[in-house]
């Protein structure tokens, strides 16, 4: 190891200072690990929806072009994007410390989160009660299967937005309640990004090709 | 135990955000989905369509990794960006590969079914291969 | 829209009933009163010395690495014992049933297991193996050493590396009441399909299977974040990336693949879960299903889990290597790009273990060529390792006996790859014990990097070694075993015997199939010079220095032995790679930090094992299909994460005069030793 400085006078062996880090930080990188594990999850989703969405899953039930609609979906990408914009205008009214400007945020994305929320659930609900259930085919499984692994993670969001008016209110901007925020906007925007993703492989490219 | 007193509202990620930021990633966003959306309405050949899809989710992904997301190489994103870059190739393979071992799994090994367009192989020859034929390939 | 099950069910007990429990199979009855029994005395043991305080303060509750990494690889060698009995059940079999003449015993018609049991039984071996043995003591290794290495004093997340803990402790717990109340999947480790489906297996055994993997997968999704984000986030100053140890490295490019790989394994899992619940198609035989999608996403996952398992002892063999050479590691940054070049190219080679699927020529070929590429990084660490060796002082400690063992193993588990990665061959010996010959060579280089790591780095953690005279009679009859078990296995791979079976139909394997047999019974006379090395070192207790080989080179080697639960008294300043032969070198080795600073510790919480003890509520509920018990214990969960959040414990402060007081006492600060209980700081200041 020629290469490598010999000690000297200033080597320095012990750093008492160097036990503050930035928890924060350390906590969104953690969860946009997360976040990459979880997109990983949709990935696997992906690959399954394009193994089975051939003609030969839909056991003579319907496929992409009967189940989605290219011009309602456009209206949910609409509300979801709206929503992460307004949680995201949560982030920079907390750039100020505003409670009030941060929680106005909060509920107006739950209100759209809420409103995309529903008119999935509706989609599903109308295929079903025209007998086009999730067991009708293996396309219905996986199509249904997509469009709720989605949901969940919305209504994940939603859970955790009203999570966090609490805690805005009861703790104030902690080092805690602000990595949370953080957080919670990566997941909001995620969702709309993995959106982005169902709406043109699933509603424009499978469902007009 | 600076970290502990420092306020956590000067945190780089949350100094970060803004209006201007937020309103130009939803408004590509839509602008680009719209785009697409128009695209759709109109008959193209499909691998035309295709690529235009893949060109504007590209675009729109790239507006929210660095408008919303806010991914850059600043020291506090920085680790973001590069655990996002080494595994997006594994979203590309993992799909791809997937869709490419199936693409022709069907015509492979399974009857050839009349609903099937594209089959590339004789249609005459094997009608008669049955479903154990395709069984033997579990393993 | 649930399935409906033909059997009884009823709201209370699901598809419980007294039937579900074998009491009338004595092999079973025999485990279940031996574990009950040993199972009763530890209880006694605890509730008699008053243990049961101390047990769940400093143990079950704790948050610091260091325990949760013991407790891992405990769970991993109980778990590793359990698969061995599997294994010698399974060989037993099929050295008893061999040819129409062989007899049978116990209502076998050849053999002593009917074919129903010996699948069960094949199948948790697999299973119990990979993912409950292999996988939890890497993953306590990685969480003893890599917060050392990097001089951190803990993980990144202490709460979140305990939830990760308790929910892999969850899955084994499920697999172990698999033994008793119900019955284990009949399917393999991976998962057979359609035979996994509803249809073809109704009973709860695939359930048990699924449920398992799927919450430990999620405890090793975890704890990849948290090794992930300690890395990149936690190393002390100057401990520049390139001055990363090896194993640190290894930890790293093993955890982008527990991070990435594991969430398909959730996707393939739940697919099958809403398949055998709800009555969806994706693996079905009708309705359009297809059950190779399900193979397709299981390789996915299981070809990155492989060398998921491989990487650590690659790190484990670069740290022991050259402590016993005395020597630096030879070749270090080709070191760490082999680590990332493997587990990149792992990512992208699944398809090899179905080549016969029938995907055709173009894939074919690349998924072999890509396969093929792996040996080039493989190499290059083997022949790094022979030059570290080379003109060095070689010294052959059980640690380093082990290491170079692995390097045998590793050669011929990669050879035989080779060969198995060509599809004009693995078309012939696909599904035969040739392939199970070969990953045996790779897995026991797992378990063999198991065993150096632990004798290596004991003393680093209890304060003294482990016997070296048991030691080495453990290293030399596992060795012996292993080669008179799997070369024969070779040979009848070679011959034609497929896997999994409970009868062999060709008389002539027998005297191969006797040679295992004899390999099997040596390793049972290792497994007794393991427990022998275990008690005559925890009874001679022959005390272990700082640097308790003499010759280590990296930070851990550094703080005291045994390391104190805050790690380092004060964050060392990193100069060099290799800092403790650096300082060595420079006559500073013996030098202690003088003063010292409060230290911020975490406090220790109960929410982790009680998610623990819930996830398992919640899978033995799915698995019963005792729905309000399943219902309950998620609630359970999203409560008790929720309330954790609004707990403002913010840890606690080690003062400088505690330190100073345990600096010059280590034994009080030990992993054994009791803390004294501390009041946590509740302030959370607003702004
Ligand atoms: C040089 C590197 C390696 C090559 C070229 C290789 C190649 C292969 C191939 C082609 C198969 C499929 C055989 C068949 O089913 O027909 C296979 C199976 C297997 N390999 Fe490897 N392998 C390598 C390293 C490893 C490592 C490092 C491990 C584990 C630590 C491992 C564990 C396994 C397992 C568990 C299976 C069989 C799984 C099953 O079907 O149950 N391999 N290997
Ligand atoms: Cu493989």
């Amino acid at each position: 190891m020629a290469t490598i400085a010999k000690a000297g006078p200033n080597t320095r062996l012990w750093n008492a200072e160097a036990d503050e880090h930035d928890t924060i930080s350390t906590r969104t990188f953690g969860f946009w690990l997360y976040m990459l594990s979880d997109a990983l999850i949709f990935t696997g989703i992906f690959a399954s929806y394009a193994v089975l969405s051939t003609p030969m899953n839909l056991a003579g039930g319907p496929g992409p072009a009967q189940v989605t609609n290219a011009v309602e979906g456009f209206w949910q990408t609409l509300i979801i994007l709206g929503s992460v914009f307004a949680y995201s205008q949560a982030t920079v009214a907390l750039k100020n410390g505003s409670k009030a400007g941060v929680a106005a945020g909060i509920l107006v994305a739950m209100v759209l989160g809420v409103a995309f929320v529903s008119m999935g659930w509706h989609d599903l609900a109308a295929l079903t009660a025209q007998g086009n259930g999730y067991s009708r085919s293996a396309y219905l499984s996986i199509f249904f299967t997509l469009i709720a692994t989605h949901g969940l993670h919305m209504g994940i969001g939603i859970l955790w937005m009203l999570i966090m008016l609490v805690q805005i209110v009861r703790f104030g901007f902690t080092a805690d309640v602000v990595a949370r925020l953080l957080n919670l906007r990566m997941f909001w925007q995620f969702q709309a990004t993995i959106w982005v993703i169902v709406y043109v492989y699933v509603y424009l490219l499978g469902g007009t090709a | 135990m600076s970290a502990h007193h420092s306020d956590p509202l000067q945190n780089p990620e949350v100094q970060q955000g803004s209006t201007l930021r937020f309103a130009t990633a939803f408004l590509a966003s839509v602008l680009f989905m719209g785009a697409a959306l128009l695209v759709s309405q109109h008959k193209l050949p499909f691998l035309e369509f295709a690529e235009i899809l893949v060109g504007l989710t590209f675009l729109t992904l790239a507006a929210q990794a660095t408008l919303f997301f806010g991914l850059d190489i600043s020291r506090a994103q920085i680790w973001k960006s590069v655990s996002l870059i080494l595994t997006v190739p594994l979203f590309i393979i993992s799909v791809g590969l997937t869709v490419w071992a199936f693409s022709s799994l069907y015509s492979r090994t399974m009857l050839p079914a009349n609903e099937v367009p594209s089959m590339s192989m004789p249609m005459d020859s094997n009608a008669t291969m049955s479903m154990p034929a395709q069984q033997t390939l579990l393993q | 829209m649930q399935v409906d099950l033909q059997d009884p069910w009823s709201p209370l007990f699901g598809r419980l009933t007294l039937d579900s429990i074998p009491y009338d199979n004595p092999i079973i009855v025999g485990t279940f009163l031996g574990a009950a029994t040993i199972g009763l005395i530890v209880v006694a043991a605890v509730l008699y010395y008053k243990k049961l305080p101390y047990l769940w303060r400093e143990w079950l509750t704790t948050v610091d690495h260091k325990k949760i990494g013991v407790m891992y690889i405990i769970l991993g060698l109980v778990m590793l014992f359990r698969g061995f009995v599997d294994g010698l059940m399974m060989r037993t079999q099929q050295v008893m049933a061999v040819g129409p003449d062989s007899p049978g015993v116990l209502g076998a018609q050849h053999g002593f297991l009917p074919p129903f049991h010996f699948d069960q039984v094949y199948s948790a071996h697999g299973t119990i193996m990979l993912i409950f043995a292999a996988t939890p003591i890497m993953a306590g290794l990685g969480n003893i050493i890599v917060p050392l290495q990097i001089g951190a004093r803990d993980m990144a997340y202490p709460y979140l590396n305990a939830v990760s803990l308790w929910l892999t402790t969850a899955g084994a717990a499920l697999i172990m009441l698999s033994l008793f109340v119900g019955e284990f999947s009949n399917a393999a480790w991976v998962g057979l399909m359609p035979l996994a489906e509803l249809p073809y297996n109704p009973g709860v055994g695939v359930d048990y299977w699924m449920w398992a993997i799927q919450l430990s997968s999620l405890g090793t999704t975890f704890n990849a974040i948290n090794i992930i984000a300690t890395i990149v986030k936690m190393r002390a100053p100057g401990m520049t990336w390139f001055r990363m140890p090896v194993f640190t490295w290894v930890n790293l490019s093993t955890s982008i693949i527990g991070l990435t790989a594991f969430p398909v394994l959730g996707v393939a899992l739940s697919l099958l879960t809403a398949d055998r619940y709800l009555g969806t198609d994706f693996f079905t035989v009708g309705h359009g299903g297809n059950f190779m999608l399900y193979i397709d996403l299981f390789w996915i996952w299981g070809h990155p889990e492989v060398y998921f398992l491989i990487l650590p002892p690659f790190g484990i063999f670069s740290e022991i290597v050259p402590t016993f050479s005395e020597k630096p590691l030879f070749g270090y940054l080709t070191m760490v790009a082999a680590s990332f070049a493997i587990a990149g190219i792992g990512w992208s080679v699944w398809a090899h273990h179905f080549f016969t699927m029938g995907m055709g020529p173009d894939l074919n070929g690349y998924f072999s060529s890509a396969t093929m590429l792996v040996g080039i990084p493989t190499g290059v660490k083997i022949f790094n390792w022979l030059f570290t060796m080379y003109r060095g002082r070689i010294t052959f400690t059980t640690p380093m006996l082990w290491a170079v063992m692995g390097i045998f193993l590793l050669l011929f588990g990669g050879f035989t790859g080779m060969m198995l990665s060509a599809p004009a061959i693995n078309y012939t010996v696909h599904d035969s014990v040739f392939v199970i010959a070969h990953f045996h060579c790779m897995v026991l280089v797992v378990a063999v990097g198991a065993f150096a790591a632990v004798a290596y780095w004991w003393p680093k953690v209890f304060g003294f070694k482990l016997d070296e005279r048991n030691g080495q009679f453990f290293f030399w009859t596992f060795t012996l075993a292993s080669i008179v078990v799997f070369v024969p296995m070779f040979g009848l791979g070679l011959e034609g015997e497929t896997r999994r079976l409970d009868y062999v139909f060709n008389p002539q394997w027998r005297p191969l199939l006797i040679a295992e047999e004899v390999g099997i019974v040596l390793y049972c006379i290792s497994v007794f010079y393991f427990l022998k090395m275990i008690y005559v070192s925890l009874r001679d207790r022959v005390p272990a220095g700082d640097d308790a080989w003499g010759t280590g080179r990296t930070l851990e080697w550094m703080t005291h032995t045994p390391v104190p639960f805050y790690n380092f008294a004060v964050t060392p300043q990193i100069n060099a790679l290799d800092e403790l032969a650096w300082r060595r070198e420079n006559g500073l080795d013996k030098v202690k930090p003088q003063t010292f600073v409060p230290i911020h510790m975490p406090s220790n919480t109960a929410v982790p094992v009680i998610i623990g003890a819930m996830a398992m509520a919640l899978g033995f509920g799915m698995i019963w299909r005792i729905w309000w018990m399943a219902g309950a214990a998620l609630l359970a969960i999203v409560v008790a994460v929720i309330a954790r959040s609004f707990d403002k414990n913010q840890g606690y402060i080690l003062t400088a005069e505690e330190i100073a007081k345990f600096e010059s006492k280590t034994e009080l600060a030990s992993m054994i030793a009791e803390q004294p209980k501390r009041t946590p700081l509740d302030h959370v200041e607003a702004h």
